[in-house]
């Protein structure tokens, strides 16, 4: 079995037991499922979108709860699993290469963040009739979990105190959500705000998940968050080869 | 001075023959504070060999260099005769390490703690291996109980499986009784004394002078990081007293050499 695999299959089965929890899921899934039907009910009349607010929204929301789910999984776990339970040592000296250990450790986090955004779109899906996703919005999906969940892997072995986590919460998560263009176009910003927010991941993101055709702009988009996240996992796997206690 | 009296300077490194573990002038700084310092040891195949010191040492932070779980400012680490800072990743099936504290998944039962830690150290073939060790270690009984409903001595029983699982030649074993009660603690003791009598080379940190008496050939005394003697308890006593056969305690003699240091 591949040492990438082995760190997965060991992240799923953790998952999978905390998934029977009820709380659990509801706890990922709820927050996403409020602004869902908040912002519907709220301004879903009131703006005018081309193809809908409401199509427009459950995107939007899709790539916040990929986010929230993929990078808080991982940079949890890793931070909790380093400073509290030390279950971290046991893969720090499992004989798989480290490379493969923030591997296994991203792609089950972007696993989380893929499955629960399923269940928000699919809510949306069976409650408002959203359209399914085409390419470009599969492409962004997928690589908005990867991205997220390796970047939680670097902050989840940067921080030196659970505080530490709440700290990248409110100063890059919280902005994304509400700037980036996931509840409401970002046209009516400051020009200066608008070019800064379109470099930011999630901004990323929701352009690819809006766009109606596969485009060159979209490839470009997607081979830089392929980029950043590769950075990611690059930075997540150093940080494990430098690891001490 | 006396050539039993206890310093940093007259102090002396056994020198083992072909040793399997040898660490020469380690230092660890940690927040400013020197935890290692400058610290030679040499241990030979198949010993039991114990590390005690008081609380704040420096026991725990070796055993975690040596395991590889914490880095040294400085010094030379060999294990198995290859460098054991650039050669890790070699040398990873060979250790096995048993913690202080239950770092196992919580949420999974026994047998599917051990079934996953046979898959991540690659302890082939897995399920034969994991049922020989759940055998070996009389944890049958338990394989379908949760981490997290496991006693303090089970917990350890069940961490030291865990460590067996790819049958490392080296197993660091960090105060592997702490907290249990006399009963459990013997059974630990039995455990450990068949690992040594399988020919594993342990290496342990306890606070128990009983327990380093019954179960170590040899024992390195720490203070501040430093190391102030090593030898066979029988040596230990006889240094602490001052003359070959003494009739002290391990503790007392312990105690003796730690204030002894100090002054």
């Amino acid at each position: 079995m591949m040492g990438w695999f082995v760190v997965y299959y060991r992240e799923l089965i953790l998952m999978k037991k905390k998934m029977g929890k009820l709380g659990y899921v509801f706890s990922s899934v709820m927050f996403p499922v409020i602004y869902l039907f908040a912002f519907s009910w709220g301004l879903g009349s009131r703006l005018e979108i081309s193809g809908g607010y409401i199509p427009y929204l459950a995107k939007g929301i899709l790539g916040i709860t990929v986010m929230l789910n993929a990078f808080q999984q991982t940079s949890l776990s890793v931070s909790v699993g380093r400073m509290y339970f030390k279950t971290l040592q046991t893969l720090i000296l499992s004989p798989i290469p480290l490379i493969q250990v923030a591997g296994g450790l991203v792609l089950a986090g972007a696993t989380r963040g893929l499955l629960l955004g399923g269940v928000v779109y699919g809510i949306a899906w069976l409650i408002f009739a959203v359209p399914g996703l085409n390419g470009a919005a599969l492409c962004g999906v997928i690589l908005a979990a990867f991205f997220f969940a390796a970047l939680g892997l670097v902050v989840g072995l940067w921080v030196a105190e659970p505080d530490d986590l709440s700290l990248v919460n409110n100063f890059l998560i919280t902005p994304m959500i509400f700037f980036g263009g996931s509840f409401f176009p970002e046209q009516h910003f400051p020009v200066f705000v608008r070019e800064l927010i379109a470099i930011l991941p999630l901004s990323l993101v929701n352009s690819l998940l809006r766009l109606p055709v596969w485009e060159e702009a979209a490839l470009l988009k997607a081979a830089g968050l392929l980029v950043f996240s590769c950075l990611m996992l690059w930075l997540g796997a150093r940080k494990l080869a430098l690891y001490s206690e | 001075m006396s050539s039993l009296s206890v310093s940093h300077t007259t102090l002396a490194m056994d020198l083992v023959p072909n040793p399997v573990l040898e660490l020469k002038n380690i230092s660890k700084i940690y927040q400013g504070r020197t935890v290692v310092d400058n610290l030679s040891l040499q241990i030979g195949a198949g010993e039991v060999f114990g590390l005690v010191g008081p609380n704040g040492a420096g026991k725990t932070t070796l055993m975690k260099i040596i395991a590889g779980l914490s880095q040294p400012c400085s010094g030379r680490l060999t294990i198995f005769n290859r460098d054991g800072l650039a050669e890790r990743a070699q040398l990873k099936p060979l250790i096995g390490w048993v913690p202080q504290d239950n770092n196992l998944e919580r949420e999974l039962t026994v047998r599917e703690a051990l079934a996953l830690y046979a898959r991540l150290f690659a302890a082939r073939p897995f399920q034969p291996r994991v049922q020989q060790i759940m055998t070996e270690f009389n944890l049958e009984s338990i394989g379908e109980r949760r981490i997290e409903l496991l006693s303090g001595g089970m917990a350890r029983r069940v961490l030291i499986a865990r460590a067996i699982l790819p049958e490392p030649k080296l197993l660091l074993l960090d105060e592997p009784t702490v907290g249990l009660d006399p009963d459990v603690r013997q059974d630990i003791w039995q455990l450990i004394r068949s690992l040594a009598a399988q020919g594993k080379t342990i290496f342990m940190t306890t606070h128990y002078m009983d327990e380093a008496e019954q179960l170590c050939d040899r024992l390195a005394l720490l203070k501040a990081g430093s190391l102030l003697m090593t030898g066979t308890p029988a040596a230990m006593k006889s240094m602490a007293e001052g003359k070959p056969h003494s009739a002290v305690t391990l503790e007392a003699a312990f105690l003796r050499l730690i204030r002894r240091g100090a002054e």
